[in-house]
């Protein structure tokens, strides 16, 4: 079993993108780099995936994210992450109340963090790819 | 038919005449092998992507070398091609390539190419279907829907009027405009599917959003129209469309806003990338492009907060017709609506154009909408 948040769980994400090649080529190039911010008792646990082609070519876990280093920063509190992965595995995918764009609009749930809103918008021009890479999740024995 | 051939081909004796000549003696022209237009051949800088335009940008044949004014090239002849005496003229009247070029031209063209998708087998329409909607609510999506739909056929009008307006030369623009008319023409078809499956149809057009957004289609020059189209318009429905999925009211329509926003963000960042370009490389036209901003924002404006359009999203943000589902509606649909605001300051910020935030008059909307929030709030406070 895997834990939230860890390396482990993004490398196991990266694999299940790797088996689901077809439906990544299908939904096009994805070309971006965004943090993922996992809030927790005071701290954070930061992670950087990188997205060329139509592969996770990246996947690191950091101390903290150089804002300037990536296209946005995906943030919130352990709970929310939690409660999104669990409700996509429980769904097969995110239903209406937790798919990213709900979580993130007005950033009362999630946020993304941005210096760039050109580099920002990469989170809309890959939107449908990064769901799917999300709701990869529901294949990931989490603990 | 407003073009006639100059030469009536059947009967003109010596065209006749040579090609039976070629035929009977088999003695080709081949003047053309004497052209020397080599080139490497090109080959796929990342072989995972493919042989992409990026890859053809080469000496003699590519953009970066391509001068500000295309004079040389009048016809139809590619870029790079031997440009022989003969080939008509025409008649592009865009022909400077500050009018119509953008940073990463050519790799938001390779992204819409890989990134298209199929209204009628990409939604999950049989979803749908058989979701349980209340039927005000639902009345009110198919009201958003029909706007939605209205929008979207000015949307792909506009970049395909412009596409014979351009110079050969620019290809990778054409190229690109070209998938943005494919883009909107796709947009204008799921919304109207979606319309026509909630069982209400098309309801009302609106007449305030059709003669606002006239003059997206009328506008003098590409550029402006650019900067009306991809930066301004689309960048306030891109906002849209990512309120429009979190207020939808089941998956499938969330993935069917996910796919069209999609779309929408590479259109806006076309015209972010066309205003960089701009003023890095003609700081002179900040003022012209201020003063096509400012009837651009009044223009918006009345097609953004026309009854049709804002209604709809207060119920179905508010989740019905109830006193309170309305104030709550109201309230949502305010906060969108000033995060559309901040959202174009931002993104023309980023371009350059920091002070029109000073500039512009919808400083006076963001006003107007904070004072209804504070005035909503006061109300929402228990007496005493």
């Amino acid at each position: 079993m895997i834990s939230f948040p860890s390396l482990e769980f993004f490398q196991a994400l990266q694999a299940r993108m790797r088996e689901k090649q077809e439906l990544f080529q299908r939904l096009g190039y994805f070309d971006t780099t965004f943090g993922v911010r996992v809030l927790d008792n005071g701290g954070a646990h930061s992670f950087i995936l990188g997205f060329e082609v139509f592969e996770n070519v990246r996947v690191e876990q950091v101390g903290a994210i150089e804002q300037a280093e990536v296209d946005f920063v995906l943030e919130g509190p352990l709970g929310v992450w939690r409660e999104m992965l669990d409700n996509i595995r429980r769904n097969r995918g995110a239903d209406a109340a937790h798919s990213l764009n709900t979580l993130t609009h007005f950033g009362e749930s999630l946020r993304s963090v941005y210096l760039d809103p050109d580099a920002h918008d990469k989170m809309y021009r890959f939107a449908e790819s990064i769901q799917q890479y999300f709701n990869l999740a529901a294949e990931v024995d989490l603990a | 038919m407003a073009y006639l051939s100059t030469t009536d081909f059947i009967e003109d004796k010596d065209f006749l005449d040579k090609w039976r000549y070629t035929m009977r003696t088999g003695e080709l022209d081949l003047s053309w092998m004497n052209e020397d237009r080599q080139v490497e051949p090109c080959t796929p800088k990342q072989p995972r992507r493919g042989l992409t335009l990026r890859d053809l940008d080469v000496p003699g044949y590519g953009f970066t070398e391509m001068p500000e004014i295309a004079r040389r090239n009048r016809s139809f002849a590619p870029r790079g091609a031997e440009i022989p005496a003969g080939c008509p003229d025409l008649q592009a009247d865009v022909n400077r390539k500050s009018e119509v070029w953008a940073y990463n031209v050519e790799g938001y063209y390779e992204e819409a190419m890989t990134r298209q998708w199929n209204a009628t087998t990409d939604v999950p329409w049989q979803e749908i279907v058989s979701a349980e909607i209340p039927e005000d609510v639902n009345r009110a999506y198919a009201q958003l829907l029909t706007f939605l739909s209205e929008v979207e056929m000015i949307a792909t009008d506009v970049p395909a009027k412009w596409l014979g307006h351009l110079n050969a030369d620019f290809f990778e623009v054409k190229n690109f405009i070209a998938t943005q008319a494919m883009d909107e023409a796709r947009h204008m078809e799921v919304f109207r599917k979606r319309a026509l499956a909630t069982g209400h149809g098309l309801l009302r057009a609106s007449a305030q959003n059709e003669t606002n957004l006239k003059f997206l289609r009328d506008a003098d020059g590409f550029a402006e129209m650019s900067l009306a189209l991809h930066l301004q318009a689309e960048g306030n429905v891109l906002t849209l469309f990512r309120f429009s999925e979190y207020i939808s009211p089941t998956e499938a329509d969330k993935k069917m806003f996910r796919l069209v926003m999609q779309d929408e963000a590479r259109h806006v960042g076309y015209g972010m990338q066309h205003l960089k370009w701009v003023l890095d490389h003609f700081p002179e036209k900040r003022e012209i492009v201020h003063k096509h901003l400012d009837e651009a924002e009044n223009f918006l404006f009345g097609a953004g907060y026309a009854t049709e359009v804002t209604e709809p999203f207060i119920m179905l943000a508010g989740k019905g017709l109830t006193q309170e589902c309305i104030r709550k509606g109201i309230e949502i649909t305010l906060k969108f609506q000033l995060q559309q605001i901040e959202e174009y300051f931002e993104r023309l910020e980023r371009c350059g154009m920091p002070e029109r935030r000073e500039k512009s008059r919808l400083w006076q909307i963001v006003e107007m909408t904070k004072a209804a929030q504070a005035e909503m709030a006061a109300a929402a406070q228990p007496a005493g």
